[in-house]
């Protein structure tokens, strides 16, 4: 059960999943050990048209279906799962300007993004991660332009994007309702890149601090109206968030992939070890969980491409899927017994890549709190 | 320029083949792709298009079934400008003598469309049956210049100029045009086809001949007749040896081989 | 030509490098001898060039019953179109019933050429030659050598092939072949293709075919500097290094080091595969090797399929215990 996609998406398909054996899945062991960013990767992936998947058909972009950009994102994903990240947070980072951004914004951006740009989504501070309506930058006006201080954390793509969507506070005193979002080309004098975290899985993305120091946007880079800033973070993250299951979904297909073929050729007690039924199980339990969190992730990104309200499908599939990439991973790391837990075998990377993605974009505890008042409603 | 790239459609060879029960080799679950050398004569003809810069266009040609209009698109997104399909579904019994000459009767037919071809360029031989024949034939059929495995050419006051591989190096080979040329692996790798143009690609007409129109069929029936086909006889595994170091696992071998008299 | 118009004769042309025939061709007098003792023919081995008495003799005394020398200025340098022509005078002649070549860069462009130029068709790659009553079946393969075919030419001939290289051995014993010079002149415009220059970027000599030692590594040998292990262990057993296309590709080593089925295909007593997973393409060119080693870190490669030994490990860790312990055996 794959995601049902046009023909041309599986042609494209094709294509991808040839890129990437020969260009992503052998060379991202080495760039997963030494933790730099894989430019040239990124140069042939962007050379194809890889990271501009999102990018609407009217600026320029290639107008497949969401459905169709899920099935290329977890093939990037089952290669390695911080190429994807990358490539998905770059989405993340064009969002708020797709959700609130007038025209020239938007072909501000896409068109950035068909240059080879990645995008950023900065929302994240060291003191506001699940409270984002703590965080302390902030925007004043001042004249024709805003002002925008402060730190930014956790930021994917920090380092390497070309524009960030930053949140910051407009009016200080009325908390997440005076949050609003800003259009900030990296080449803003003020803004600068901080430090870049030492990551345990996903380590061919890269992720930095974002330091805004007296930066100055034009007040026409403000997405939206001021004190919008929380709703369209809001928005963006439901989008956001059903991508991430698509890209755990890859990470576990993954796992389940690596595991069959071990366990086909291991031999303990005179046979393979997938002939006992204990390995059996596992696989079916894999396979389970990983087809459910397509049709998940499926039915979210269908109920986007409809203009449907998706919150809680699109929080539920980020939940299910991220624990199902947990799971599926550390039952492959099980399934190799010692070998698992050796570097020189593939699974133990991918258990180190599943983990955040219960994490980000919305701890599961978030996604839970999410469903439950999506589900139960006022009362 | 006026340029065609003669193409194969072939069972992709990173798979392994193995005989069915009806006796002929199994390949209708492998996926078709493009000739890996024809891939090479793709792009060398597409670089050779870019360099003169001139508007010349790439025509991709292949004999083959229905199914090959697939690979004839991947050829529409890395340089070929337009695709044609002779459909070979109503023959059977063909080699590469005759597939030369329904090319030749293709070439001839094209040219009175499109004008005449300059250059004709393939691969020097298909992964499947690996005969490398069918460019020298379609040159002597056209009466051209032939050059194979090239691994470079060039173009200059209306001849050309091609690296011909050897064993131990390469000669330096010139023709007048038109000319066949085979490619062998050059040192670059054929492109990726971009989301962009293989949108437009798959948006693309790809017009179609049937081989019946083209040639009589009793000129093309194989002269080379396959008696039988079958699986080499296959060497039987030995002993694996996985010891808790690669450095035990190195001396036991080295015993092993003292032990067979190999070393 | 039809089969009632010719002899019982087999023409071999038999290639030379500086004034000496190569072991393909040699090789190719083999298979020769088997079909023209099917009808009692003779083996005539054909020779272009210039300043080639010296490999004719050598020919005549490799086996071949009759050597037809064309030694002139225009055959000084090898082309395709000209060699083809004095070629197909020779066979118009002679009235062979079969024309073989060995199977190099150059015998397998003339074979098709002189399909094309006699009317008759040519079979390439032949492994083996099967002789069943009156027919003559050549074995070639397909798919990458996955699977083989027994093919015939039944309504044309000269039938032609060209012979794989270490097919065949060279045949055994002296011989001691007529001699013949021809005075052949390349017909008019049939050249359309000139060579301007000869360009030889390999000159080390490699001699996979006879070794009785190959120590071969692949991709998974990771750089260049790592191959250098291969090389090394090749040297302390006295054997040739070879490579797969990939290590090739990745410059690592020169071509002529290739070995499979678009590279050599190798038959040594001892060979020593290091870092490759064997892809068909490969395997098929070492199947006739005595005794086969393999080390790979991944237990699942195809290599282990067809070795005597397998060593599941890393090769960069083997191969050094390896050329310390065969130095000690060496040496004691």
């Amino acid at each position: 059960m794959a995601y049902i996609i046009s023909d041309e998406a599986q042609d494209l398909l094709n294509d991808l999943k040839k890129f990437c054996d020969q260009e992503v899945v052998e060379q991202a062991k080495e760039f997963d050990k030494s933790g730099e960013f894989p430019k040239e990767i990124y140069d042939k992936a962007i050379e194809q048209g890889y990271t501009t998947l999102e990018v609407p058909e009217e600026y320029g972009g290639p107008g497949l279906s969401r459905v169709d950009v899920a099935a290329l994102i977890e093939q990037m994903a089952w290669a390695d799962a911080g190429f994807a990240t990358t490539i998905s947070a770059s989405g993340l980072g064009t969002k708020p300007v797709l959700i609130a951004g007038n025209d020239d914004q938007k072909k501000h951006v896409c068109d950035l993004l068909l240059g080879g740009g990645f995008g950023a989504f900065a929302l994240t501070e060291p003191g506001a991660g699940s409270d984002p309506g703590s965080g302390t930058t902030t925007a004043v006006k001042d004249g024709d332009s805003y002002v925008l201080n402060g730190r930014k954390c956790f930021i994917t793509n920090g380092g390497v994007a070309s524009f960030y969507c930053v949140t910051a506070l407009t009016d200080k005193e009325a908390g997440a309702k005076g949050m609003s979002i800003f259009l900030v080309d990296r080449d803003t004098p003020g803004l600068s890149v901080g430090h870049e975290e030492d990551k345990m899985g996903i380590r061919l993305s890269n992720t930095t601090d974002v330091v805004l120091e007296d930066v100055r946007v034009p007040a026409e880079n403000l997405l939206g109206k001021e004190g919008e800033g929380f709703k369209i973070a809001m928005k963006t993250l439901d989008q956001a968030r059903a991508w991430m299951g698509v890209v755990s979904t890859g990470l576990a297909q993954r796992a389940m992939d690596e595991a069959i073929a071990y366990t086909k050729e291991r031999k303990q007690f005179g046979k393979p070890v997938l002939k006992f039924q204990a390995m059996q199980f596992k696989i079916a339990d894999m396979a389970i969980k990983i087809e459910a969190s397509r049709q998940m992730n499926a039915y979210a990104l269908n109920l986007m491409d409809m203009g449907k309200p998706h919150s809680r499908e699109a929080a539920i599939a980020k939940c299910f899927a991220s624990d199902a990439a947990m799971w599926c991973t550390t039952e492959a790391v099980q399934m190799f017994g010692g070998y698992g837990y050796s570097r020189e075998y593939p699974v133990e990377k991918l258990m180190r890549d599943a983990k955040i993605f219960q994490i980000f974009e919305g701890t599961n505890e978030v996604q839970r709190i999410v469903t439950a008042n999506n589900t139960i409603g006022r009362f | 320029m006026n340029i065609l790239v003669c193409i194969k459609q072939v069972p992709d060879d990173s798979v392994e083949v193995s005989m069915g029960k009806d006796g002929k080799p199994e390949i209708d679950g492998i996926t078709p792709v493009v000739n890996a050398f024809d891939t090479y004569a793709l792009e060398m003809a597409t670089r050779l298009k870019e360099s003169l810069n001139d508007g010349s266009e790439i025509t991709a040609l292949c004999v083959g079934p229905e199914s090959a209009k697939n690979s004839l698109k991947n050829c529409l997104a890395v340089g070929a400008d337009h695709a044609y399909l002779v459909n070979d579904e109503s023959i059977d019994d063909i080699d590469s003598i005759g597939i030369a000459e329904v090319l030749k009767n293709a070439v001839e037919k094209l040219a009175e469309e499109k004008g005449k071809f300059d250059l004709i360029f393939t691969g020097k031989e298909a992964t499947d049956a690996a005969l490398g024949q069918t460019g020298i034939y379609l040159a002597a059929k056209l009466g051209t210049a032939v050059i194979t495995n090239i691994i470079d050419v060039k173009v200059e006051d209306g001849s050309i100029e091609a690296k011909h591989e050897t064993e131990e190096g390469y000669r330096v080979i010139e023709a007048a045009m038109p000319a066949v040329l085979t490619v062998t692996k050059p040192e670059y790798d054929p492109r990726y086809p971009t989301i962009k143009n293989k949108m437009a690609a798959r948006r693309k007409q790809i017009d179609e001949m049937n081989i019946s129109e083209l040639s009589a069929l009793d000129e093309i029936t194989a002269k080379i007749k396959k008696a039988a086909e079958y699986e080499p006889p296959k060497r039987s595994a030995g002993i694996k040896i996985k010891e808790e170091s690669d450095e035990e696992s190195a001396l036991k071998a080295i015993q092993m081989m003292v032990e067979a008299k190999v070393l | 030509m039809r089969k009632e118009d010719t002899t019982n004769n087999i023409l071999v042309y038999v290639e030379t490098v500086d004034g000496a025939p190569v072991k393909a061709g040699l090789e190719a007098l083999t298979p020769a001898h088997i079909l023209s003792e099917k009808n009692g023919g003779e083996v005539i081995a054909a020779v272009l060039g210039k300043d080639i008495s010296e490999a004719a003799k050598r020919i005549a005394a490799s086996g071949a019953d009759r050597v037809i020398t064309v030694d002139s200025e225009e055959l000084a340098v090898y082309n395709l179109d000209a060699y083809a022509d004095i070629l197909r005078q020779i066979i118009e002649k002679e009235k062979v019933d079969a024309v073989l070549l060995g199977g190099t860069v150059d015998g397998k462009d003339l074979a098709p050429k002189l399909a094309a130029v006699l009317e008759t068709a040519a079979v390439s790659d032949v492994a083996d030659i099967k002789i069943e009553g009156e027919k003559t079946f050549f074995v070639t393969t397909e798919y990458s050598g996955a699977i083989y075919c027994d093919v015939s030419i039944d309504d044309v001939r000269p039938q032609i092939a060209t012979i794989r290289s270490g097919a065949f051995k060279k045949p055994e014993g002296a011989s001691d072949g007529k001699l013949e010079n021809e005075s052949l002149k390349v017909s008019d415009d049939v050249v359309k293709a000139k060579v301007k220059d000869t360009v030889k970027e390999i000159t080390e000599a490699v001699n996979l075919e006879d070794a009785e030692i190959i120590v071969s590594g692949g991709r998974g040998m990771g750089s260049k500097e790592n191959f250098g292990l291969v090389e090394q262990l090749a040297k302390i057993l006295g054997g040739e290094v070879g490579a797969t296309r990939p290590a090739i590709e990745e410059g690592w080593i020169a071509k002529n080091h290739q070995v499979g089925q678009s590279g050599k295909i190798v038959s040594p007593k001892l060979y020593i595969a290091a870092g490759i997973s064997g892809a068909t393409q490969h395997l098929s060119g070492i199947t006739g090797s005595d005794y086969i080693v393999a080390i790979n870190k991944d237990e699942d490669a195809p290599i282990f399929s067809v070795a005597n030994v397998g060593i599941v490990g890393d090769a960069m860790k083997v191969l050094p215990v390896m050329i310390d312990e065969i130095k000690k055996i060496r040496e004691g």
